[in-house]
């Protein structure tokens, strides 16, 4: 799961498409796994997450995005079918907890589709680059430039703090603080007093960064500044068509 | 005493140090140099288990790394890194050296102890906050509140970056003293003025392993393995290599003023 | 060219003024070198140029600074941009983008450079500064030393007149240093671009200056071509400044009557210099 969001190279179909149908794609994507009432249909979905993962070149990212989201899953999953009490029993635990069909039927697909709604968005965004995006959300959908930059800037620096919190955590080890502990409790106390040097660290270097790009015309800019041109070619909207298919497909199936 | 042998270490299946045994005695000052990406920073890692080796072994103070956590061998083994901000986490001097200290031990007064002699022999005024301090001001309470844990080792990762030579200066003769009075120093540096001025032994890090374990001296007149190493050797040393061989084993301002002194006096 | 009168600043929540005083004027197509203690003020002397200094941090501000006839402080930090540019210390906070490509877009596509112009712009600078084969990578994955270069590539893709450098080489090792050095060189002699670099590394700066400039608490405290102020090693040392090695043989040697004349400020020079006392 490293550099998560981080761009991924490349010139695969998914690499050419127009940055706005990637992120339709994923939208609709995200609307399918939620719409989707069968179990079947949800994992379908999840399926066709990682071979679009493939088809971009980045199978094997897709699946480890996989791996943690459903180990998140299993939690939620643990909690949900603990506590829903309605339809017919299949397993009597101590407690007067309980497990019913309904339970488990409805914990699975709200975890399958939580996950088949997350990854369209993680994938799309690392096969994206992140100014293209912002080019075409001001081109196409005349968001301000302003927004949009920010936007992207927001989820270009995650790597980047995802990096810096790593030093730190090895720094506090080395000098002694547990943080090799296999108790997550214990581990979530010990992080947060860190949030002190993440702070200071970040706050500097986003007032480097706005000065930055200040100094190279950021408050300059007009409209239609932006160089590259993004059209739309047959490629995306039969992209978009065949996802829209998915969409329905997966809404109507009972 | 520090062993490492056989150590290779890989990442993403790529070597990044094959086959890397030396031994490590106490009280030596050693530097470890080359290039960036040779695998200095991986080094230094394995020396406090924040990475484990991939194969072989490393031992530190009579500990297996791969047996240890880290955060109990920072008991043996102090780090300073090169950013002082990573460390710093506490709102003032004092509570920043005590925060260390409460780490590694649990009598109060004992750590209240070391807390107040290590501010005083730093000179700090321990209520000042230390983010409003200067990078080199913020470099010595790191490496302050590292020495306060009385490590037998100290691992440090390019301590003098962003700072200027007065704070480097400062910074290295405290560390000087440290390893007078017995602490094992390695430090990685990328500045061979100062590797040839405080070190006594050079590690030099290359291709995936050591091209060359030796005396700081004879490593700095070295001009092949420094070359090979992508290192330009200290200014007065390139300097009497190309005087010829009659200036050979000058290393020093010293010694080069001697020897022009010398040759004027024929 | 730029012109300092009597300029001054103390910053809001200090008490001191962090430069005070100063008057010069650097020429068209100098390479001006930058050294001094931290908290000396050569940031504040950078920011001055930029235009960062009184735009961006608030404080007392005296007399005057004038860049190629631009006040700066009437002018706007993106007017001053397209005459000063400017690089920083911290190599990751300061790029825009994911790729090189968009990274020297960024600056091209702001000022509004025509877009039929800007494909060859963009060829033009990766090829003289040798990164061609930068062009389509994704710049984490690129060594620090490669993301300077893109960094100051990106800035000189504008065409600045003056390029202003706060410690560039700080995170890089001596080899990326020595090329960043080498590139600023070459857009100094080919593109006649000003450059003005505030750095620790002593040794690059006498070597690649043509003039050399120590601050030392708030002052201009020495002034001219490398030879002239590294002349006097012992001054030097006693506020804290490091010296070539080479230049403090110099000294120990002018000491000892064995030599007269200019202080070398590289290997090169040393030999010659030792050279003419033992031949």
């Amino acid at each position: 799961m490293k550099g998560i969001l981080e761009y991924s190279q490349g010139d695969t179909v998914i690499h050419r498409l127009n940055p706005l149908t990637k992120m339709l794609i994923a939208l609709l994507l995200c609307m399918s796994s939620f719409l989707s009432n069968n179990l079947l249909a949800a994992a379908a979905i999840i399926a066709l997450n990682v071979i679009i993962g493939h088809l971009a070149g980045i199978g094997k990212k897709a699946l480890s995005i996989m791996a943690t989201l459903l180990k998140l899953g299993a939690v939620l999953f643990l909690i949900q079918v603990l506590l829903i009490r309605t339809g017919d029993k299949v397993l009597d635990l101590p407690l007067n907890l309980y497990i019913t069909n309904t339970g488990l039927k409805f914990s699975l697909l709200l975890v399958l589709r939580l996950v088949g709604a997350t990854m369209p968005l993680v994938i799309m965004l690392t096969v994206t680059k992140m100014s293209d995006l912002t080019n075409v959300l001001v081109q196409k959908l005349h968001i301000p430039y302003k927004y949009a930059f920010a936007f992207i800037t927001a989820l270009r620096f995650i790597p980047i703090f995802e990096h810096e919190m790593n030093g730190i955590i090895e720094a506090q080890t080395a000098r002694g603080v547990e943080f090799d502990t296999k108790n997550p409790v214990k581990k979530l106390k010990l992080v947060l007093p860190l949030c002190v040097p993440l702070l200071i660290s970040s706050v500097k270097r986003i007032e480097g960064s706005a000065i930055s790009a200040e100094l190279r015309g950021f408050n300059v800019r007009k409209k239609n500044s932006g160089y590259k041109k993004y059209s739309f070619s047959l490629l995306d909207y039969s992209a978009v068509l065949v996802t829209v298919l998915v969409l329905i497909f997966s809404a109507s199936i009972v | 005493m520090i062993k490492f042998s056989n150590v290779c270490f890989a990442y993403d299946k790529a070597n990044i140090l094959e086959n890397v045994s030396f031994t490590i005695e106490k009280g030596e000052f050693v530097a470890i140099v080359g290039r960036n990406g040779a695998g200095k920073t991986t080094l230094m890692k394995l020396f406090n288990g924040l990475l484990k080796p991939t194969s072989g072994n490393v031992s530190v103070s009579n500990l297996d790394t791969r047996l240890s956590k880290t955060s109990e061998l920072a008991r043996h083994v102090g780090f300073l890194f090169q950013n002082p901000d990573r460390q710093i986490c506490r709102n003032t001097v004092k509570d920043e050296i005590a925060f260390g200290l409460n780490c590694v031990l649990d009598n109060k007064s004992e750590i209240e102890k070391r807390c107040r002699e290590t501010i005083e022999s730093f000179g700090f005024s321990g209520q000042k906050d230390p983010f409003s301090l200067s990078r080199g001001e913020r470099q010595k309470v790191a490496l302050a509140s590292i020495i306060a844990l009385s490590p037998e080792i100290l691992v440090l990762d390019e301590p003098t970056t962003g700072l200027d030579y007065k704070e480097c200066m400062h910074i290295m003769n405290i560390i000087k003293e440290l390893n007078r009075s017995g602490t094992t120093v390695i430090m990685v540096c990328h500045d061979m003025e100062l590797v040839s001025d405080f070190a006594r032994r050079v590690i030099v890090i290359g291709d995936g392993g050591i091209l060359a374990d030796d005396m700081c001296k004879k490593v700095m007149l070295n001009s092949a393995v420094l070359a090979r190493a992508s290192l330009a050797p200290p200014q007065i040393a390139e300097l009497a290599i190309r005087l010829g061989d009659d200036f050979g084993g000058i290393l020093t301002i010293d010694e080069m003023t001697d020897k022009i002194e010398s040759r004027c006096l024929q | 060219m730029i012109e300092f009168k009597d300029f001054s600043f103390k910053y809001k929540e200090s008490e001191n003024f962090a430069l005070s005083g100063v008057s010069l004027s650097i020429q068209k197509g100098d390479f001006v070198g930058i050294i001094g203690n931290s908290g000396a003020g050569k940031s504040t002397f950078t920011y001055a140029l930029n235009g960062i200094i009184p735009h961006h941090f608030e404080g007392d501000f005296y007399g005057e600074v004038n860049v190629n006839g631009l006040d700066t402080v009437e002018a706007s930090p993106s007017q001053l941009a397209l005459t000063v540019g400017s690089v920083f210390q911290d190599i990751d906070g300061q790029m825009v983008s994911s790729v090189v490509e968009d990274e020297l877009l960024f600056g091209l596509e702001n000022f509004g450079v025509p877009h039929d112009r800007i494909e060859s712009r963009m060829v033009e600078m990766l090829a003289m500064v040798g990164i061609e084969d930068l062009r389509y990578r994704n710049i984490s994955t690129l060594s620090g030393g490669q993301k300077q270069k893109v960094a100051i590539a990106a800035v000189a893709a504008l065409m600045p007149d003056i390029l202003v450098l706060d410690e560039p080489t700080a995170e890089l090792d001596p080899q990326s240093s020595l090329q960043i050095f080498n590139m600023l060189r070459m857009l100094n002699e080919k593109m006649g671009i000003t450059i003005i670099v505030v750095e620790q590394k002593i040794m690059l700066l006498s070597e690649f200056s043509k003039r050399l400039m120590i601050i030392n608490e708030g002052r201009i405290f020495l002034d001219g071509t490398p030879q002239e102020v590294l002349k006097d090693t012992g001054l030097l040392r006693n506020i804290g400044v490091n010296c070539p090695r080479v230049a403090t043989l110099a000294g120990r040697l002018i000491e000892k009557n064995l030599y007269k004349g200019d202080v070398p400020v590289n290997i090169g020079e040393a030999e010659i210099m030792v050279k003419r006392i033992i031949y």
